[in-house]
């Protein structure tokens, strides 16, 4: 608990020192480490390949500003409407999908994701459509508008939170299962394991938790739109966890660290060719490392 | 009726496509198994060299297409050794190279964006655009060309792996890495070759799509999804399973989209919904294979 | 000691070069999907930039142009418009995808910076946001369906077929196309879409067959679906004339699409035979060695009109020029002879109503202009 507070005040104060720019880009980079820990935690921990991700992640988001501006619901009902959207749409997909195994729920969220551009993008006045919403802004909370940094502190709290929830689940009994349904099902169920139900219980919070992280999301620049929640980003984030090390949150940091950031480093560099050059970097990694990044770091603290 | 049977000729040539991408993702799986999402890039390395073999230098069909499918073998041949085979050697979990590949379907897509406009380029038609009418049933040339040659592709693979010594050596690998080992059959010859193999397909999926969609950088994702889909639809198991799920798939695509009573925008979708509800009821696939 | 003096020589050293150049940013695509539409947009943009430079400048001032790639990831692109601000930035041109320039709108409200896209043609960039910062001068999608309207007045059409692609400006456009149509009058009966990715259009060609429309009005703005979509037009022996969006004015359809758009009339912002197109071109030639295309032109009269508004303003002060381009009046390359950008009465979409074109395409090439604005 203490490190937790620790990290928030580190991770929130930093937000302080930094002028506009970097502030905005440390937003959307610690809302990245919050998917990616939650996508570790189902993909890396709990073994399940899923590319539904950004699509709950988008489900928070739109689900927040539908409630707050279309349908003035109150703020903490609207947060809770949101969850509950997510819990809902998580469970309808991942109850089913027990039954499917390895890459039949890749296939299955992979069309999840597309279907969800499509409700959004024929949403007409409720989605916005293409242009997604806009011309909304955080309700003032005790006359106190959040912003710049102040929001930034929101951010870093949901990334610590995410994180501390996560690894205290990780070392539980849960954890243990995930790990163990993911290593071996059939050894699991033999233990007393229930193999679907953890399933279940994996692919819902993690979903539920890039909802609110959506949620967060959708008041970082003040709208929405359908482009941020394509599957381009969806297998962005696959990278981010395995460059970096699956089944470590260590691992989900690092990655996403270093993956959201590469592109601002190589566009000055090599312009035309940052995204050939990423893709490079990304195999070359993947080939030396193929446990992640999070191994050059083991071997260094073994030493 | 006369609209249905157009219909199906077209959803048959696209069907075909699809069971293409969804054979050159079973070559590499079955022997491997390792799910390359690459074979995407790989049609549309083929569709590529449609462009500039036979649209800029206007060589002859067959030679270009030769040609074309060799250059595709050797970037499948050489990622295996270069991408996979690393891996496979450092004993790294399946997952390792699954995701190298995908990575590799960044650098595919991005070295074509560098060496091309991002315009899309024409691909010729194999006899040229025109239309051939066998009573109700009809359809352009290249459709009809599509679907024999696809035909020819598969009945071919089946033969393969049916009625040849190697082909039964790449099924031993596939049931039984150690037990092929012990055998004497050569598994990085064997896993070299089915990458190479699935590049072929590939190319030629994507050869062929390309006179409809034309060849461009953007092309493989779609096509990647396309030939997934229809290879969980049909199963993994045997070799039909591919094309029976391309067929089943496109057929479902353009049904929808040309019958049934939804405004345009939400039938595009209506494919993947069926998909989802086809998975949750039957999960393995339309072909089981036989034990 | 030293060390501080040397710091401080630095830091002066800079704050005197940013006094010397007009820093305009510039929020591309270069590896993204926006990319066939971004680059020559930049291009254009440069040379203007080079064009002015030469001439001395504005204010007596260099431009220095601040050229950023946001990969068409509207999230990046709200950073990279706080980026460009705090670097000094007093102008951004936007020429990514729609929703990424929509997402800068909401850093440049907040930092009161002006920003223009010289090429986005989507209707809500001005009216989802009551954002004063923000102007547009690409065709909108409404002025587009007025113009072709116009044009095609005197064939009577009662019964019109839309077909559009699924990327969010070909809905977009089509969202405009449909508005228009209505508002004239005339029935939509079939609305169709093709998914880019598609292997064939096959079963949405037949469906507008089978409902017998006059016309055929295309939206889409994805040159390879387009493509797909007059291939099956003549696979499947349809007649009946295409009406369609700018996206048809792009040269490469010369070339990707032989054999296949003989007869296609199409909306644009670009006349060849006026004489500043003609210079223009010309120009670009001479400095370059490759001819422009008119998506140089868009970004070629986005930087002269983002100058046009600093001289005017006589400063680099944000809200001076804000007032300044909120009246200009300016006439660039595209659009119709005599046609000028202007924002009059509080509008910030700058494009005149009846700047746009119709041409018809003969054989594989782009006609002269047939008809000329919407009335």
């Amino acid at each position: 608990m203490i490190k937790g507070a620790t990290a928030f005040i580190v991770l929130a104060g930093a937000a302080f020192f930094m002028g506009d720019y970097h502030n905005d880009v440390y937003r959307k980079l610690l809302l990245w480490i919050t998917l990616a820990l939650g996508y570790n935690f189902l993909f890396g921990i709990c073994g399940q390949v899923a590319f539904s991700h950004f699509a709950f992640y988008g489900i928070g988001a739109y689900s927040i500003v539908i409630f707050l501006f279309q349908f003035h619901l109150p703020f903490p009902v609207a947060v809770l409407c949101g969850i509950a959207l997510c819990v809902f749409f998580a469970l309808a997909v991942a109850i089913p999908s027990t039954r499917l195994e390895g890459f039949y729920l890749a296939l299955a969220t992979l069309a999840l994701g597309q279907l969800f551009i499509v409700v959004l993008n024929e949403g007409g006045a409720v989605t916005g459509g293409t242009g997604g919403i806009a011309n909304y802004r955080l309700p003032e909370i005790f006359g106190f508008q959040l912003r710049g940094p102040w929001y930034t502190a929101v951010i870093a709290l949901l990334v610590v939170a995410t994180y501390l929830v996560l690894v205290r689940l990780d070392r539980s009994w849960f954890g243990r299962a995930c790990r163990a349904v993911r290593d071996n099902p059939e050894a699991a169920a033999a233990m007393g394991v229930n193999v679907a139900r953890t399933k279940v219980i994996a692919f819902t919070l993690t979903s539920a938790l890039a909802g609110v992280a959506g949620m967060v999301y959708a008041f970082v620049d003040n709208t929405v739109n359908p482009p941020i929640f394509g599957i381009d980003n969806a297998f962005l984030l696959l990278f981010m966890v395995i460059v970096g090390g699956a089944g470590r949150h260590a691992g989900a940091v690092i990655g996403a660290t270093l993956l959201f950031l590469l592109p601002f480093w190589l566009s000055p560099l090599v312009g035309h060719h940052q995204a050939l050059v990423f893709g490079v970097l990304v195999v070359l990694a993947i080939l030396l490392q193929p446990a992640g990044l999070v191994g050059i770091y083991d071997r260094v603290v073994r030493r | 009726m006369q609209d249905f049977f157009e219909l199906a000729v077209g959803a048959a040539a696209s069907g075909c496509i699809y069971g293409l991408i969804g054979l050159a993702y079973l070559l590499v799986l079955r022997p491997t198994g390792i799910i390359n999402f690459a074979v995407g890039e790989w049609a549309m390395l083929g569709a590529f060299g449609g462009y500039v073999l036979l649209t800029t230098y206007e060589w002859p069909y067959p030679l270009g297409m030769a040609v074309a499918l060799a250059f595709v073998f050797l970037v499948g041949w050489a990622t295996e050794r270069i991408v996979v085979r690393p891996l496979v050697e450092k004993g790294a979990p399946l997952l390792a190279p699954i995701l190298a590949l995908l990575g590799m379907v960044v650098v595919y897509r991005e070295t074509i964006s560098a060496i091309f406009p991002p315009d899309p380029m024409p691909v010729p038609y194999a006899f040229g655009m025109g239309r051939l009418e066998l009573g109700p049933i009809a359809g352009t040339y290249q459709s009809f060309f599509t679907i024999g040659v696809t035909l020819a592709v598969f009945i071919a693979t089946w033969l393969f792996f049916e009625r040849t010594v190697a082909g039964k050596a790449f099924e031993a690998v596939a049931l039984h890495r150690r037990a092929a080992a012990l055998m004497g059959i050569n598994l990085s010859r064997v896993m070299a070759l089915s990458f190479g193999a699935g590049a072929v397909v590939a190319g030629l999926g994507g050869l062929l799509v390309a006179p409809n969609t034309s060849a461009h950088y953007l092309m493989g994702v779609p096509l990647a999804i396309q030939g997934f889909t229809a290879l969980v639809i049909g199963g993994v198991g045997r070799v039909a399973g591919p094309l029976l799920g391309g067929l089943l798939l496109a057929l479902a695509e353009q049904l929808t989209v040309r019958y049934a009573p939804i405004p345009s925008g939400y039938a595009q979708g209506m494919p993947l919904a069926l998909l989802m509800v086809f998975l949750l009821l039957r999960p393995t696939g339309l072909l089981r294979a036989r034990s | 000691m030293k060390l501080v003096a040397m710091l401080a020589a630095a830091l002066f050293a800079t704050a005197a070069q940013a006094q010397d150049t007009i820093k305009i940013g510039v929020i591309t695509d270069r590896v993204g999907v926006s990319k066939p539409y971004a680059e020559p947009a930049t291009e254009g943009i440069i040379f203007g930039a080079n064009e002015l430079n030469k001439k001395g400048g504005v204010l007596g001032r260099k431009i220095e142009l601040l050229i950023e790639d946001d990969q068409s990831k509207p999230d990046v692109s709200a950073a990279l418009a706080r980026k460009l601000i705090d670097q000094g930035a007093v102008f951004i041109l936007s020429v990514s995808l729609s929703p990424a320039t929509q997402q800068q709108q909401t850093v440049t409200m907040e930092a009161k910076t002006p920003q223009m896209t010289p090429m986005n043609s989507a209707d809500y960039l001005t009216t989802q946001l009551d954002n004063p910062y923000f102007w547009q001068t690409g065709p909108l999608g409404s002025v587009q369906i007025a113009t072709l309207l116009a044009h095609a007045k005197t064939r009577n059409l009662k019964r019109v077929a839309l077909i559009t692609d699924n990327s969010e400006l070909g809905q977009a456009i089509a969202k405009a196309f449909r508005a228009g149509l209505e508002k004239s009058g005339i029935q939509i009966v079939d609305d169709e879409v093709v998914s880019n990715g598609s292997t064939t259009a096959t079963p949405q060609m037949q469906k507008i067959r089978g409902a017998n429309p006059d016309a055929l009005f295309v939206a889409g703005v994805v040159t390879a679906t387009n493509v797909l979509i007059f291939k099956s037009y003549r696979e499947l022996g349809l007649k009946m004339p295409i009406h369609a969006s700018y996206n048809l004015s792009v040269p490469i359809y010369m070339t990707a699409a032989k054999g296949l758009v003989d007869g296609i009339t199409f909306v644009d912002a670009y006349d060849p035979d006026k004489p500043e197109v003609k210079a223009f071109e010309a120009a670009y030639k001479k400095e370059t060695g490759t001819a422009p295309t008119n998506l140089h032109g868009y970004g070629y009269d986005g930087i002269h009109l983002v100058a046009e508004a600093i001289r005017k303003a006589g400063s680099t002060d944000k809200e001076k020029i804000r007032a300044a381009m909120q009246s200009i009046s300016y006439s660039g390359v595209m659009g119709a002879k005599g046609m000028k950008y202007g924002f009059p009465a509080g509008k910030r979409a700058g494009f005149d109503p009846n700047g746009m074109v119709v041409r018809v395409y003969e054989g594989d090439r782009q006609g002269r202009v047939v008809y000329v604005g919407q009335k």
